[in-house]
Order: C-alpha cells, then structure tokens, then sequence
C-alpha cells in the first residue's frame, strides 16, 4: 500500500519529460502555420505588386479625367468610368444594405422559428449565386422592361449581390451581442424595438462595418452582372436611364484589345479601382473610430481592432 | 460617509414602531419552465423602505422569483407565470397594465456589470431617461447628478463623465449601473447579487450604496453571501426548490431560524 | 461533510466539559471540606487555577471562531453563551475555593453545628451537577429543577442569616455565615448559566415560569 505522496510521485514519472523535443516540435508546428500564412500571402501580394507595377506608369490627371480615346491611341482617360463606379457603388449600397440591415435585424432578433430559418436558408443559397445569374435576372426584370441598358439595372443587380451578405453579416454581429445588454435596457423600461435599434445595433456597429465592407468591396469588382446591365459607354454620366461605364468594365475591355496603350491603361484602372476599395475601408473605419472617442490606438482601431 | 455600521445602529432605535406599509405584494406566484413548476406558489410582502434579502441554494428559484417581480420573463421562451404582484396596490400581471410602465417603477441590477458599452457614463446613466423621452439637458444633467451621487459615484468620475463606461473598474461600472437604474426613478430597486463579481473594497462599497438607498427605495437583493444579507437586508426569506421555507426579520433568521432546513441552510451544512 | 467550523466546535465543547467536571470536583471538595472537616485547600486551590486557565482558552477560542466563521443561528448561540457559562464555571472554582479557606481561617470548627447547611449544601451539589448537564443535553427540564432549587436555597439563606445574629457562639456563627454566603452565590451563578443554557436551546434570555412549565409539558407528550 503506497502513501500517496508516493502515488503522486508515482504518477509525475508517467508524464513524458522531452521537454527539448516537445519544444522542437513546437517550432516545428510554428513554422508550417508561418508557412502557410506566406503562401497565402504571396499570391496577393504579387498580384499587388504586378498591377502597381504596371499600373501605375499610366496614372495621370489626363488619365483619370478625360473621357477614352480613340481605341489604339493611348489617349484618353477612363473618367467616366470612375465615376461609373463610384456612382454604381453609391446606388447599390442605398437599396442593399438598408435591406441587408433590415433583414438582418428580423433574423437575429425576431428569427427563431420557421419562417426565420427558410429566410435564412435562402439567404445562404442566394450568397452563392453565380453573379452572372443574377445579372441575366436583372436583365430580364429591368432592362427588358425599361427597354434600355441603364444604372438602375446595374444597381439592382449588384444590390442583390449586397443585400444576402449584409444580412447574414448583421445576423452575426447581432447575435454576438451578449443577452444582458437586452435585459438591462428591457429593465430600464424600454420597448423591444427601441432596445434592438439604439443599444443592441450600436453595440454590433464594427461587425456590421466590417459586413458592410465586404459587401461593397465585392460589388466594386463584379463585371458580369455589368456587362447586362450597365453595358459601358465612353461619356460621362448620362442620367440615371443611359448606359454607364464602370470600372470593371473599363478594365475587361482594354484588355481585350491587342494593343500595348490599351493594356497599359487596363493596368491603371485596376489601380484605380483598388486604390478606390482601399480608401472606402479606411474613410468608414476611419470615421468610425474618431467618433467614439478621439483617444490613442487611432491606427489599431482603423485596422479594425476591438478593444479588450 | 455613512457606514453599514451607522445606519444598522439608527434602524435599531426606529424598531419599536414599525409603520411602513406595504409596497410590494407578491400573491401566490408561480412560474413555470417549459411545464417544470420551478417556483412553487410563494407569496410574500415587501415593506417600503426596507431592504429583503432572498437566500437560498444554487436552482431554488430564488433569481426566477425576483425576475417575476418587474416581468422579465415576457422576454423568456417557454415561462409562464400566474399568481399576482402588487405594486401599491396594483396588479403588474394584470392586462390592463402595460409592463413598460411598470418597469420604470420597479428597476434592476444585473448580477454582471452592464453598463452599455458603445457609451460614456453620462449617456449610460441617461439611456432610461433619454430613451424615454426625456431631452431637456438642463433635466438630464441633474438626474445623471443625482443618480450618480446616489450609487456614491459621483465624485469619482464628476471630472470626465464622457469616458466610455467601459473604461471603469468592475466596481465603478456596477454603481453605474446602479445609477442608470436609478435615474428613471423607480419606487423598488431589485438586484440580483450585485456584488458578487466585485472585489471586496468594491463589495463593501456596493453594500453601503445599499443602505443609504434603502432610507428611500425599497429594496429586495437576491445573495449568495449570507454575511452580506445579515449586513445588509432587514428581512430575509429562505428559499428552497422553489418553496418559501421562511420569511422573517433577518437577526431571527439568522440567530434563531424558526425551520430546521433554514436552520441546517444558514449554518453552512448544506447547499 | 464537516464544515470548517466543526473541528473548533469540538475542542469548545471538549474544553467545556473538562471545565465543567472540574467544577463539579472543586464544589464537592470544598462542601466535604467544611462539613466533614477535611483539608482539601491546596487541592481545591489547585482545581480553582485549572479552572481559569481554560476560561482563558475558551474565551480565545470564542473570539477566534466569530472572527474567521461568522456563525449564525445555532452555532452563535452556542458560542455567545459558552463565554457566559464558561465564567461561570470559574466562579464556581472561586467560591469553591473561599469555602475551603473558611476552614484554613477559623481553624478547628468541628464543635459547630452545621446541620443547617447540610440540605442547602445538598441542594447546591446538585444545582452544580445540574448546571454541568444542562449544558451537556440542553434539555430544558433541567432549568425548570434549577430554578425550584434556587428558590429552596433563596429562602433558606434568608431564614438562617438572622439566626445567627442572635448566636452565642462567634467563630461558628462567621463561619456559617461565610459559608451560607458562598453556598448562595454558587447557587446564583448556576442559576445565571441557566439563563444562558435557556438562550442556546430557545433564543430567549429569559424564561418566564408558565413558558417552561408549558415546553416541559409539550416535551413530556412527545415521549409517548
């Protein structure tokens, strides 16, 4: 019968004791994860440097301003297609992320039955979508019935592309919110709506940004759904009912053509347009961030920090 | 600063007459979890200015209970509650008072601190106020004041009350939300161990803030800490799977528990 | 599952009961000393001593055990009143003592009469012993027999006393003086231990007559 600081150090001698080879393999570990990360890292980065190599010999104020040039000469600019861009961007996310939020909202706080759970489901369906598919739908639905390529139809598709992603982020960044903030303010006799809208949605505001930003982000880049909708045009904005160009567009159809101005201005275009994604994440975060409170950590919270 | 100590001494001369009415009356209630009967038909009164403490192990419907009392469990799936709470008189279950209103009278504490967190202090303190209504500033700042000084605040954070709420110790962000509970002017204060995620400096704070409301609020405190109910409540109640075992003055219950289960309860021998 | 109060609750009542034998032992000596004229002084003085070292232990153990468990309900009136009973006992040591020392001044009291004292000293004995039980089993009836021996040993003292103003003899008249006195004041601390023995078993400090006769009564009917 062994006492029991004997079974204790009984059982301390089971313990493996390769503390030198446990830390190897720990290195070992550390270095495939370090591995994988610079492998994701390198294709994004290289595509970065490529068009900013590439691109940027084109950038010019004539290039951003003026309308495109005959095809070949390498005169011209692709203004209207910044503006086709900025302008796609500004109407879709009007009609889809006031629907996204809203969708979101009834998920998170009113979803937990049926008819939550079907929305929901269709939702994730629709987020694959193909985005030429819902092009060809907004083709069919707006275009047809206008009788005329239009913004309106680019911004209809591409808000159906928005609005499924706002709101399943919403949900999310809703349902994270812990229960007592509810409680507290159903405590402080509030009604439910003025809970979710003032306390409960303010509290989600970063994750909703973030869903947000990734919604434009992606729309920014879509060209299928344009190319039916908005189909491109070589003048500025022409009114809400003409064809527009747009950034993608722009970028497709230079690169389509055989000559070496063209290509060189297809490269600054896609510096544009990521220059353009870029900025639109930093201003929202950035404007976000000072609201709260003009303290420091100003760079940490604009990269989307959370404080602990 | 008045002491537990202090005041206990004063409520100790006001006891030969005992006048305070009523504020509170709980009527045979009893709630319901998804069919399971877990608070069995309790019934008890409530005086006004006094401070209940409700004790009892882990599961005996002691939190459910004091849920019942501002019906918070309309927000919870699968709970029904019958029987009735008056509320001077009137019934909050009844159908022809809105909660809404009635929350505003009969305010909680949580047992977490939560103070809201995308606000400062002064927006946490006048979220009920504001949220309700309330938007002349000269008002807001003086009920945030009061507030604040009440839950013995005040002069901690006076110099910066834009700080986010968050900023502060757990202790602070408790008498926040105290304060917060406070400023919509309810007639009864129930918390729900209040202080049993702060440190002992923050507790002892908390218990003070406790007394010196009870001279005004009634006060009903559900607490794991027994000390702190003998410290604090004027009566305690006993709770046991659901059950009202004992409701009396709290030096009773405490030196001689008229139940055994109270007695072997309070002692430490079970539970 | 022992609690963290119980193994400090046990050396409290282990302390109690040697205090409370020892108590036993010195009145018993004291009482033979007198009335059968034997020399117990150093012993009894002996007893007397141990008596007041445990109270010492006692009180420490009291304080000690308020300061870390904070008892409540039961284990607080046990504590409260084991300061009150446990002084008690030293005064029974005390008194035990001065009887002894009546025997040391006065020298030869052997012609004296003390058939008067012999009752009284009986009652006392058994007030002693009664005491010491009472705390032991808390039962209740035990306070109703104390208090009807009080009273016995009440009114004795007060019939004897002026009796012997009117003695003949001075050094037996002092002597029984001395001793009624004692035997009355140990008989008073027993009867203040009662009180305090009242308070663990009902929370009370003081019992009237009609509340003991009626528990009593109540305790009887449950034995059936």
């Amino acid at each position: 019968m062994m006492s029991s600081a004997q079974k204790r150090a009984e059982y301390r001698s089971l313990f493996k004791h390769n503390v030198k080879g446990r830390l190897v393999v720990d290195k070992i570990a550390m270095g495939v994860v370090l591995a994988c990360v610079v492998i994701a890292i390198i294709p994004l980065g290289s595509i970065l440097v490529e068009v900013f190599k590439n691109g940027l010999a084109a950038l010019s104020v004539e290039f951003l301003t003026q309308v495109p040039g005959a095809i070949g000469t390498g005169t011209g600019g692709i203004g209207p297609a910044i503006q086709g861009t900025l302008i796609i961007i500004g109407m879709s996310s009007l009609i889809g992320i006031p629907i996204g939020v809203m969708s979101g909202i009834f998920l998170a706080e009113f979803g937990d039955n049926k008819l939550g759970r079907t929305v929901r489901f269709f939702n994730d369906v629709f987020m694959e979508f193909p985005s030429i598919v819902l092009g060809i739908f907004a083709f069919l639905t707006i275009v047809l019935l206008l009788g005329h390529f239009s913004l309106w139809a680019g911004a209809f598709a591409l808000s159906l592309i928005m609005f499924p992603i706002v709101a399943r982020t919403t949900e999310e960044s809703l349902k994270l919110v812990p229960l007592t903030y509810r409680e507290a303010g159903l405590a402080l006799g509030l009604r439910q709506w003025v809970v979710t809208f003032r306390i409960v949605l303010s509290a989600a505001k970063n994750g909703m940004i973030t869903g947000i930003l990734l919604a434009v982000a992606r729309i920014s880049g879509e060209t299928a759904p344009l190319i039916m909708t908005v189909l491109g045009s070589s003048q500025f904005f022409g009114g809400f009912d003409s064809p527009m160009d747009a950034l993608p567009l722009r970028i497709w159809r230079l690169s389509l053509l055989p000559y070496d101005s063209a290509q060189l201005q297809g490269w600054g275009a896609a510096v544009v347009l990521i220059i353009i994604i870029l900025s639109i994440n930093i201003g929202v975060r950035y404007y976000f961030a000072t609201k709260n409170s003009a303290k420091g950590k100003l760079f940490y919270r604009v990269m989307g920090g959370r404080k602990r | 600063m008045t002491t537990v100590m202090d005041v206990q001494n004063t409520v100790s001369e006001k006891q030969p007459t005992d006048e305070r009415k009523y504020k509170m009356i709980a009527e045979n209630v009893s709630v319901y979890y998804g069919g399971i009967h877990t608070v069995k038909n309790i019934t008890m009164k409530f005086k006004e200015r006094s401070v209940t403490s409700l004790i009892g192990p882990s599961g005996c419907g002691k939190t459910t209970f004091l849920r019942c009392l501002n019906r918070m469990h309309d927000m919870t799936k699968n709970a029904r509650v019958e029987g009735k709470i008056l509320l001077d008189g009137e019934d909050l279950y009844s159908k022809e008072v809105d909660p809404i209103y009635h929350r505003r009278k009969v305010g909680m504490v949580f047992q977490k601190p939560n103070p809201f967190p995308t606000m400062s202090i002064y927006d946490n303190v006048a979220a009920g106020l504001r949220l309700n209504g309330v938007r002349d500033k000269k008002i807001l700042d003086e009920i945030v004041e009061d507030s604040l000084r009440m839950s013995y605040l005040w002069d901690e954070v006076k110099h910066d009350l834009k700080k986010p709420a968050m900023e502060l110790s757990g202790g602070q962000q408790q008498r926040v939300c105290i304060a917060r509970a406070l400023a919509i002017q309810p007639e009864v204060l129930l918390m729900d161990e209040p202080a049993s995620a702060l440190d002992p400096i923050a507790t002892q704070k908390i218990e003070e803030t406790i007394t010196e409301l009870a001279k005004e609020f009634t006060i009903i405190i559900v607490t794991h800490n027994m000390q702190q109910a003998v410290r604090v409540s004027d009566y305690t109640a006993f709770m046991y799977l659901g059950d009202l075992i004992e409701f009396d003055e709290t030096k009773k219950i405490f030196t001689q528990p008229k139940n055994e289960l109270t007695a072997k309860y309070v002692q430490g021998q079970f539970g | 599952m022992t609690r963290l109060i119980d193994p400090p609750l046990k050396s409290l009542s282990a302390l109690m009961a040697e205090m409370g034998d020892l108590a036993i032992q010195s009145v018993m000596l004291a009482i033979d000393s007198y009335l059968y004229d034997k020399d117990t002084a150093t012993q009894v003085h002996d007893i007397s001593n141990e008596i007041s070292k445990k109270y010492f232990q006692v009180a420490d153990l009291t304080f000690d055990i308020f300061l870390r468990y904070q008892p409540v309900a039961d284990d607080f009136r046990l504590i409260r009143s084991s300061i009150e009973i446990s002084y008690g006992f030293t005064r029974f040591g005390r008194y035990a003592y001065d009887i002894t020392q009546v025997r040391s001044t006065f020298g030869d009291i052997s012609e004296c009469d003390k058939s008067w004292l012999v009752e009284v000293a009986e009652k006392v004995k058994t007030m002693i012993k009664d005491s010491v039980m009472y705390f032991a089993e808390l039962d209740i009836r035990k306070a109703l027999t104390m208090q009807e021996n009080e009273d016995y040993v009440d009114r004795l003292y007060r019939e004897r006393l002026p009796m012997l103003i009117n003695s003949q003899n001075t050094k037996c008249a002092l002597a029984e003086a001395l001793v009624l006195r004692y035997l009355e004041r140990l008989a008073d601390h027993a009867m203040f231990m009662s009180d305090a023995i009242n308070y663990i078993v009902t929370g009370k400090h003081k019992l009237t007559k009609q509340f003991m006769v009626k528990n009593t009564i109540d305790r009887d009917f449950m034995q059936f």
